[in-house]
C-alpha cells in the first residue's frame, strides 16, 4: 500500500524524503546504459555543459527544446545544484524535464543538492556521489567538491579516490574531470586546495576541469600550470556550452543563448 | 490520484450540501468533549504521526501537535522524527438530517513543523558553515497551508471519531511554483488525511 501510493507524487511522508518510485532510482546507471548503448561513430565527443538547474523549471524546459536541437551531441552534462532546497519533489522536477532530452544526461553534485537530507535524496535518485564512467575513450571523473557543505573536514573532494581514478589508465585517451564548486572558489575546501590542483596537474591525459556553481563562464589556468578550469552558464542565463573534444586533449567550446525574451 | 481529489474536494462537498439542505442554517453542535487523539497519515509529516490537541471557539478550531515518524527505508539515512504543531478552522459544520453524522465540507488549516536530523539546519548561521544570508531558508522548518474535508460520527456528549483527507503544500513548494509557471499547482500539493477520536 505504501509502495503504490509512493509512486503517485501527490502522497509524500515528508518533503526530504529520499524515496521515490523505482523508475527515478539509479538515474546516473540507467542514464550510462542508456550512452553505452548508443552508436558513437568517432573517437570525436560533443557534449552539451550546463549548470544549476535549481528552481529554474520554465528555464529547464526552454533548454530541453533547444538542446534537442542540436546535432550531433552524445550526452548533456549537469554541473550541480540540481535542487535549490535539496528536497525530494525539486529532484523529481527536474528530472521530469531533462528525461525529454533526446540523449543521456549526467549529473554531479552542488552544494544546494546536500541541503537537509539532500544527500540521501541525490544518491536514491541520481546514486553515487563520485563516479566516473568512460565515453570513446575518454574518462569523465564527477566529484563532489562541495567542502563547505561538510564543515571543510578535509575529506571533500575525496583526492584519494581522484588520485586512484587519475592513475586508472585502462583504455583511457584522455580524462575531463567535472566538479560543482571549483577549486578557485571559496566553498571549496581550502584545506584540500594544493593536494587537489597537484593531483590534476599531475595527469598529463587531463584534457580540462569543469565546474559550475559560479554561474557564468570563466575559463583559464589560474595555478599558472597548464591546466584549464572552466566554469559554465547557470541554467538562469540562457545560456549553455558546447564541449567537442578529440584527439589528443583537442577541445572546442561554443555558447550557445535560446530563448526569445533573453 | 486526481480522480480522488475530484471526489473529494467538489463531489463530495455537492453531494453533502443536497443531503443537509435543511439544516444548512443551524449552529453546528458541540460533537464531542474538546481533547481528541489524532492518527494521521502523510501529508509530509511523517509516514504516520500520532497526537491530539483541544478544541477551541466553539469547535471551530482545532489546534493539534503531531509527532510523525519517517523510516529508514523513506528516509534513506537516519529514521527521521517530524515535530508538527497544526491548527484547523472549521467554518461550517452542519449534521447530516437527524442522524448522528457530522459533515465538514471545507476545512482550512495552517501549520509548522520541525525536523530531527543533523542534517537539517534551524537557521543558515546556526549552522555554523555559512556566511550571513548564504542560505535563506530553515531546512528543518517548513510552514504549510491546507485545505480538506471531514466526516464526523457521534452525537453531543459523546465520544465522536472524525474521519479528513487534506490537501496541503510547504513554504519551499510554494515558493517554486510562484517562481515557474511549469508548474502546476497540483504539482505542489501533497495528500494526508486521518482519524480523530474526541474524549
Amino acid at each position: 500500500m505504501v509502495l503504490l501510493l509512493g509512486g503517485c507524487q501527490l502522497v509524500e511522508f515528508s518533503p526530504n524524503q529520499a524515496y521515490v518510485p523505482t523508475q527515478e532510482r539509479g538515474l546516473t546507471r540507467q542514464q550510462l546504459t542508456r550512452l553505452q548503448t548508443a552508436p558513437a561513430p568517432d573517437d570525436t565527443i560533443r557534449f552539451v555543459f550546463v549548470g544549476d538547474t535549481q528552481r529554474f523549471y520554465d528555464e529547464t524546459e526552454a533548454f530541453v527544446a533547444s538542446v534537442n536541437q542540436q546535432p550531433g551531441i552524445d550526452f548533456v552534462l549537469i554541473g550541480g545544484d540540481i535542487s535549490d532546497f535539496g528536497l525530494t519533489r525539486e529532484f523529481r522536477w527536474v528530472h521530469q524535464r531533462l528525461r525529454l532530452l533526446s540523449v543521456p544526461y549526467l549529473t554531479v553534485i552542488g552544494n544546494h543538492d546536500l541541503v537537509g537530507n539532500g544527500r540521501a535524496v541525490y544518491q536514491e535518485v541520481y546514486g553515487p556521489l563520485n563516479y566516473t564512467f568512460r565515453y570513446q575513450g575518454t574518462q569523465f571523473i564527477c566529484l563532489d567538491t562541495n567542502g563547505r557543505e561538510y564543515g571543510f573536514n578535509h575529506k571533500v573532494p575525496d583526492v584519494a579516490w581522484l588520485q586512484q581514478q587519475l592513475t586508472d589508465t585502462a583504455g583511457t585517451r584522455q580524462t575531463v574531470v567535472v566538479s560543482h564548486v571549483p577549486p578557485q572558489d571559496e566553498d571549496f575546501d581550502p584545506a584540500v586546495v594544493p593536494a587537489y590542483t597537484a593531483a590534476l596537474r599531475g595527469c598529463n591525459r587531463l584534457v580540462f576541469h569543469l565546474g559550475a556553481h559560479i554561474h557564468r563562464f570563466t575559463v583559464g589556468q589560474p595555478y599558472q600550470d597548464g591546466v584549464t578550469y572552466l566554469t559554465t552558464y547557470s541554467l538562469q542565463k540562457k545560456r549553455y556550452h558546447i564541449l567537442t573534444v578529440w584527439g589528443q586533449r583537442k577541445y572546442r567550446l561554443q555558447t550557445v543563448t535560446y530563448g526569445l525574451d533573453w | 490520484m486526481g480522480w480522488i481529489g475530484n471526489g473529494v474536494h467538489t463531489g463530495l462537498p455537492l453531494a453533502l450540501c443536497l443531503l443537509v439542505n435543511q439544516t444548512c442554517a443551524q449552529a453546528p453542535e458541540p460533537a464531542a468533549g474538546p481533547f481528541y487523539l489524532t492518527l494521521h497519515v502523510a501529508g509530509g509529516t511523517g509516514l504516520v504521526a500520532l497526537g491530539g490537541g483541544y478544541r477551541l471557539a466553539r469547535q471551530r478550531l482545532e489546534p493539534e501537535l503531531l509527532v510523525g515518524y519517517v523510516p529508514r527505508r523513506l528516509s534513506g539515512s537516519k529514521p527521521l522524527a517530524i515535530f508538527t504543531l497544526k491548527t484547523t478552522y472549521l467554518p461550517w459544520s452542519p449534521r447530516l438530517g437527524q442522524s448522528r453524522w457530522q459533515a465538514t465540507p471545507v476545512t482550512l488549516g495552517a501549520m509548522i513543523n520541525y525536523t530531527t536530523g543533523q542534517q537539517f539546519f534551524l537557521t543558515n548561521n546556526s549552522a555554523g558553515n555559512y556566511r550571513p544570508g548564504y542560505y535563506w531558508w530553515s531546512s528543518a522548518v517548513r510552514l504549510g497551508l491546507l485545505a480538506g474535508t471531514r466526516v464526523n460520527y457521534g452525537g453531543p456528549h459523546q465520544q465522536s471519531t472524525t474521519a479528513y483527507a487534506e490537501l496541503s503544500t510547504n513554504d519551499l513548494h510554494l515558493v517554486s511554483r510562484l517562481t515557474n509557471r511549469s508548474l502546476r499547482l497540483v504539482d505542489i500539493l501533497t495528500l494526508g488525511g486521518g482519524l480523530k477520536r474526541g474524549f
